[in-house]
């Protein structure tokens, strides 16, 4: 306690257990999927450690980046484990905060006042997807190296930037060494410092406005509304669901290990069954449908246009949803997210399946 | 003359004959054998694959072989017969001098390249077709027989008669027609033994080029069958350290004293099958007993010494990759131990062809770094294993106590409500 009254007399701790246990989360239905968020941070925090430890040993480049992953995994006391729940961490992150988004959106969680924190968790979701893109090529084996290939083609298609874009990833003309330095830059110093940044943001967004609950439990008179504090009932819960999705990564990671692969050889041709990373294979399969032509645009860049004008009005659909803000129902853009995660498991499934 | 000298210093290049494809392609020759092609079945027209001729390609044309006047478009005594140089079709008896006017001219065939080789006609007639030829026989094959006539591909070309995997059917048009070879005394079977054997099967099958055509036994201009003496050496082209340890075995001069072609005497030929390890299995064995008779104790011995150093080589090196898939499946870091696998395979083919030494000791010597091999992958399988079983328990102990800090929290959140 001496501890604690030292820290208090200099920060005013008291300020921050009396916020914690002034917070009250709602009770209802949905209370279950205000865990998604406190899982997406916690997976967050397990990348920050895992990859700080994989940093240590991990060397990029092309001569050194492959061999040094194989040294963690095989020479490394328990680099395995480090590397696989890194991998397997990194994408249940991504997944959870799909899930996190989702229910959030249902929920119609953008609405007034809450625009901004819509708003920043959307940009958080594209910097998690830009982690898992420049994370894919560190290993710097066979399918990584063709998949950023490929990935950034995709992105040299954008008219105007696409070229600047295109030299910007990779580091020049073609995907090489310098590309690995400069995504092993990107992943562990820009991305990381970039996502903390807006997380934070995210988060006092969070607290200062107190969890969203949806229209309908909103109209319900304040004696039907049931609460719980955070602090502790609410934190001990997500503190047991974090052990439970820990035990799960452990889990995944003896029995289910992501392989090493080959080599990356540029000088190869690209093998059979180069696919990215599933959170982008709906996005691939889509440009694969694509016919070469659609009116006079090419098919490529007809696609990366939807997905571009898609992910605007995503980003903008608390703009757009003003029913929600009111109070007021809107089946339309409940159905457009219920067409949107069809869609999307649709189309990743039919990735694999071809 | 001090221009052209100096127009040689400038470019560099000396003043050389010019071998570019003729631009103007119809000359009296061409425009009327055309004529007469269009009367003529299909295999009688000389003028079908005429442009895609080696020769034709290279700036010859007809009356570069011919002779003849390929000015001449009307009157045929005036193109042809009343020119003093004029050849015509060349009889088979003739067709080696005819084709070697260039083709053994060193200087001539160097304009071409420098690579080409001046010696057919000369290794031709000392061949059993040119021996024949020079006796008279013109059934035998001269050069149009292998190459084609108007119609000639270089070598690499597939498109050739004489393309590795077009000899054998080249071959075959003769040697399997029993008209033709009726008064040879060979067989016509060459061909269909061939087709099956391990050669053939590579190369007609499988395009692989490196394996041998009937010429790459029987040679191409200078074609003979092999002898006793020699037929070691020419398998002993490709297969070198078997023919070297053959050469070496106790076995060399019985086999010359029995009068048993060499390699030929356990392995056939044109049907010369995959070799087996049971070849060496004195219980199924067939090979051997040809020679030795079924309760002979010395090569019985011999015979199953051999067998059971591959078969226990075979055994070991099986445990490993056995061994090795469990641990990769397991998702447990192997690539090293497959090093370890290929060395031991590698060993395997080496003990397989040590055999030809006939000894026993040399073939057991052979074949220990192949054990070693193996076993080193056995031993890194078996840490892998290990290592994945410590993990398991390593999790079970890590979920426990997850578990039990779960509960304990259950409790706790419990309690409060």
């Amino acid at each position: 306690m001496k501890i604690y009254d030292w820290l208090n007399q200099r920060v005013d701790l008291d300020s921050i257990t009396k916020f914690a246990k002034k917070k009250q989360v709602p009770v209802f239905y949905g209370t279950v999927w205000y865990y998604l968020g406190g899982v997406s941070l916690f997976l967050f925090i397990i990348q920050v450690f895992t990859g700080i430890l994989l940093i240590l040993y991990y060397q990029p480049g092309s001569t050194t980046a492959f061999e040094s992953v194989k040294f963690i995994v095989s020479q490394v006391n328990f680099g395995w484990l480090v590397r696989e729940i890194h991998s397997w961490s990194a994408n249940l992150f991504i997944l959870f905060i799909f899930l996190h988004m989702f229910t959030v959106y249902f929920a119609k969680a953008y609405r007034k006042p809450r625009e901004v924190t819509w708003y920043t968790g959307f940009i958080l979701l594209l910097v998690a997807m830009f982690f898992g893109f420049s994370g894919y090529l560190l290993p710097w084996n066979e399918l990584a190296f063709f998949a950023t290939k490929v990935g950034s083609d995709i992105a040299g298609a954008i008219p105007f930037v696409g070229d600047f874009l295109l030299k910007l990833l990779r580091s020049g003309d073609d995907v090489t060494g310098a590309t690995l330095t400069r995504f092993y830059g990107i992943h562990v110093a820009v991305l990381p410092a970039v996502f903390t940044i807006i997380l934070g943001i995210h988060l006092i967004l969070v607290q200062v406005q107190g969890m969203s609950v949806p229209p309908s439990q909103e109209s319900l008179p304040p004696e039907k509304r049931k609460y719980m504090p955070f602090f502790p009932n609410f934190a001990l819960r997500d503190l047991l669901v974090w052990l439970i999705v820990l035990n799960v990564i452990a889990l995944l990671a003896v029995f289910f290990p992501w392989e090493i692969g080959q080599k990356a050889d540029p000088l190869l041709p690209a093998p059979a069954g180069i696919r990215p990373e599933w959170y982008f294979m709906f996005m691939f399969q889509t440009l694969k449908l694509i016919p070469a032509h659609i009116w006079f645009i090419e098919g490529e860049l007809f696609g990366i246009m939807m997905f571009t004008l898609g992910g605007l009005i995503w980003f903008f659909v608390p703009f757009f949803d003003k029913k929600a803000g009111l109070g007021i129902k809107s089946p339309f853009w409940k159905w457009v997210g219920v067409i949107i995660i069809l869609y999307i498991i649709g189309m990743t499934i039919w990735g694999y399946a071809v | 003359m001090k221009r052209l000298i100096l127009l040689l210093c400038i470019t560099g290049t000396p003043v050389t004959w010019n071998f570019a494809a003729p631009t103007d392609d119809i000359n009296g020759c061409i425009s009327c054998h055309q004529k007469n092609d269009e009367d003529r079945d299909d295999d009688e027209k000389i003028m079908t694959h005429f442009y895609e001729d080696v020769h034709y390609l290279k700036g010859l044309t007809c009356s570069d072989c011919h002779g003849g006047n390929p000015e001449e478009f009307d009157d045929e005594d005036v193109a042809m017969w009343d020119v003093e140089n004029f050849v015509g079709a060349v009889e088979k008896k003739e067709q080696p001098e005819f084709c070697g006017k260039c083709h053994s001219n060193p200087e001539f065939m160097r304009l071409y390249s420098a690579h080409l080789k001046t010696d057919q006609v000369s290794q031709y007639w000392t061949s059993h077709h040119g021996e024949k030829l020079k006796e008279g026989d013109t059934q035998v094959a001269a050069c149009t027989d292998c190459h084609g006539v108007h119609g000639i591909y270089p070598v690499k070309d597939p498109r050739s008669k004489v393309y590795p995997t077009n000899v054998p059917t080249t071959c075959k048009h003769c040697h399997s027609n029993e008209e033709v070879m009726a008064n040879s005394g060979l067989p016509t079977d060459q061909f269909d033994k061939y087709t099956v054997s391990v050669h053939g099967q590579a190369l007609l099958e499988r395009y692989d080029i490196a394996a041998p055509a009937c010429n790459g036994c029987h040679g191409n201009h200078g074609a003979m069958p092999p002898t006793i003496f020699s037929i070691s050496d020419i398998c002993g082209t490709c297969h070198a350290n078997n023919a070297e340890l053959f050469k070496g075995s106790h076995l060399k001069r019985v086999f010359i004293e029995q009068k048993i072609n060499q390699c030929e005497g356990c392995h056939n030929y044109h049907d010369i099958a995959k070799p087996t390890d049971e070849s060496l299995n004195w219980a199924v064995n067939k090979t051997c007993i040809y020679c030795h008779e079924e309760d002979e104790e010395k090569a019985k011995i011999l015979a199953t010494a051999l067998f059971n150093i591959i078969d226990s080589l075979k055994q070991k090196i099986e445990i490993a990759n056995e061994m090795v898939d469990l641990a990769e499946n397991k998702g447990m870091e192997v690539e090293d131990l497959f090093f370890h696998l290929e060395d031991a395979h590698k060993n395997l083919i080496q003990t397989r062809t040590s055999i030809h030494s006939f000894d026993d000791k040399y073939v057991r010597k052979t074949s220990e770094d192949g054990y070693k091999a193996a076993e080193a992958a056995i031993i890194g399988a078996e840490q892998a294993l290990h290592e994945f079983g410590f993990r398991k328990k390593g999790l079970l102990v890590f979920s426990l106590i997850l578990t039990f800090f779960g509960i304990v929290l259950y409790l706790k959140i419990k309690s409060m409500e």
